[in-house]
């Protein structure tokens, strides 16, 4: 069950968008989420959707898995979606029945807010999808290093995020062996009340704990030992070049955005 | 530099109610060597690993890493970086989330220029054998294979000598194998010293050199031939020595046995002279 979560999975590839510059990526995603809460009618945000399918093909990543990465925030985006519905009384009425009042301006709200937040939800996928954690952390801590004046903990963060990453398959791994050795000595974890169950679960978490723990002694053992003193002085494998590509997908989104501003102003907003 | 590693007289306990791990150890590895450190849990073999490169630095006595004395704080990044170490969990020894990044781990600390550290990870992939998995995610390796690319970290970094604790101890039949094949092949092709740590007799039998502790002590220090020759001192102290030398042992052999070949040789000299006297 744990494992079907896609979030932070990277899938190698040869593609456009795998081969773009992880900065770029990292600063266009945030971008392109910004500007999709900018749309304020259906031709915008049409072209914001549009623009997202475009990526999507050019990364040649299944559409199997794009869904798959919307699957867990469907509950969230109904929910969204029926509060939008009955709370926004804007806009003509539709139906009108003892306290519920749906309205155009309702309807319409939550329609944006459903492609909004599954909008986002691919667009943050994609990012790591077709990015090596390493290669996110990497940019992340290039794209703070003009903080490094104030301090010089970005590159322990970036180190952190890493390692975290890392060790979450390894983690998971343990948590489904210490719950099959619980369960063989018989732990009841299935029946009960909630705190019960919640608390069936100790015998789980304290192993995992102080396995980590141990993890964590050890790693730093095994960093020490391939000589890891900060960042100081640290070089890299991977160096990161803006290219031409790279310019390009820069302009794409740009452009996006020039037509987002545009139709917004051409367009009565809906919203 | 012939010397690799000097211990003079080395003593450290973990507390301080003066337990001693290991006590008054001295001896010297050369370049070139191939030395097996076998004792059972709690000899003392693990610690004499950590005192090696700077992670503990010895009570009373010195140790000299390449000439240099480990407690000189100024210098612990350039005794790593000559003398690395692997250990027991390939896991927790694995920092990237792709394998040819975290080889590249160590050559990145020591502030290598990139393109040198490109060809440094692909030679150090291909000496163990993992260059065709540098893209694949750590985590859905086996046991050996973590191991091997935890070992090309170590290459990456260029060390004359590399210590294994335990390397190989949570490895199944398959991965031990691939991995001694490994370091085997590293210390014939690239005359890399080798300290290997483990309590498996027929591993320590592969080495040029075997040092058996017992309670922070060296109990032996010789070619494997002469060490498992004291069969009787050896299981005192809870090891045993491998099948072939306590065949050779039981029969009365004088000849020193090590591998099952050899006392395939001895077995036949002893049927050929009963023959013959018969």
């Amino acid at each position: 069950m744990i494992r079907d979560i896609t979030i932070g999975q990277f899938f190698p590839g040869n593609s456009i968008i795998h081969k773009m510059d992880p900065r770029m990526k990292l600063v266009l995603t945030f971008l392109y989420i910004v500007v999709i809460f900018m749309c304020k009618n259906f031709w915008s945000l049409g072209l914001m959707v549009a623009s997202l399918i475009i990526t999507v093909a050019l990364s040649k990543i299944s559409v199997k898995t794009i869904l798959k990465s919307i699957k867990p925030i469907v509950i969230l985006t109904v929910f969204t979606a029926i509060i939008n519905i009955f709370y926004v009384n804007t806009g003509e009425v539709l139906v009108k029945w003892a306290f519920i009042k749906i309205t155009t301006g309702g309807i319409f709200t939550a329609i944006f807010m459903v492609i909004r937040i599954v909008a986002l939800v691919i667009a943050s996928s994609l990012l790591t999808y077709t990015t090596s954690p390493t290669l996110i952390t990497d940019a992340i801590e290039r794209l703070l290093s003009p903080l490094k004046f104030m301090s010089n903990s970005v590159h322990t963060i970036a180190m952190m995020m890493t390692i975290a990453l890392r060790f979450i398959p390894i983690l998971i791994d343990e948590f489904e062996k210490i719950t099959n050795a619980q369960k063989a000595r018989g732990a009841d974890l299935e029946t009960g009340t909630l705190i019960e169950r919640a608390k069936a679960l100790i015998p789980i978490f304290i192993p995992l704990f102080i396995t980590s723990f141990r993890r964590a002694y050890e790693l730093a053992f095994a960093m020490e030992c391939r000589c890891y003193h900060g960042g100081e002085g640290r070089t890299r494998m991977k160096q990161m070049k803006l290219e031409i590509r790279d310019v390009f997908c820069g302009l794409f989104i740009m452009l996006t955005t020039v037509g987002v501003v545009l139709l917004n102003i051409n367009f009565t907003a809906v919203i | 530099m012939d010397t690799i590693l000097e211990f003079k007289n080395v003593s450290f306990s973990y507390d301080d109610d003066g337990n001693k791990a290991v006590s008054n150890l001295s001896f010297t590895i050369k370049k070139g060597e191939f030395v097996a450190v076998l004792g059972h849990n709690g000899s003392g073999k693990s610690t004499l690993a950590k005192l090696s490169n700077a992670i503990l630095i010895p009570d009373e006595g010195q140790v000299l890493a390449m000439g240099i004395d480990t407690a000189d704080e100024t210098r612990t990044l350039e005794i790593r970086q000559h003398i690395g170490m692997v250990f027991q969990n390939p896991d927790n020894q694995i920092v990237a989330t792709i394998v040819e990044e975290d080889v590249a781990f160590g050559p990145e600390n020591l502030g290598v220029p990139p393109e040198e550290i490109r060809i440094r990870v692909d030679k150090a992939l291909k000496a163990v054998g993992m260059y065709d998995f540098r893209d694949h995610e750590p985590h859905k390796l086996s046991g050996g294979q973590k191991q091997r690319v935890a070992i090309a970290g170590i290459i990456a970094m260029q060390p004359d000598c590399i210590v294994l604790d335990e390397a190989t101890a949570m490895l199944d039949p398959n991965g031990r194998k691939e991995v001694i094949k490994t370091i085997k092949y590293l210390h014939e092709e690239y005359g890399i010293t080798v300290v290997f740590i483990t309590h498996y007799m027929d591993e320590a039998a592969l080495a040029d050199r075997i040092i058996v502790m017992n309670d922070g002590e060296i109990l032996f220090d010789d070619h494997p031939l002469e060490v498992f020759h004291h069969g009787k001192e050896l299981r005192e102290v809870g090891l045993d020595v491998p099948q072939a030398t306590e065949f050779a042992i039981a029969l009365n052999m004088k000849r020193k046995v090590l591998t099952t070949e050899d006392a395939l040789e001895g077995l036949i000299g002893i049927l050929e002279k009963g023959s013959s006297e018969g």
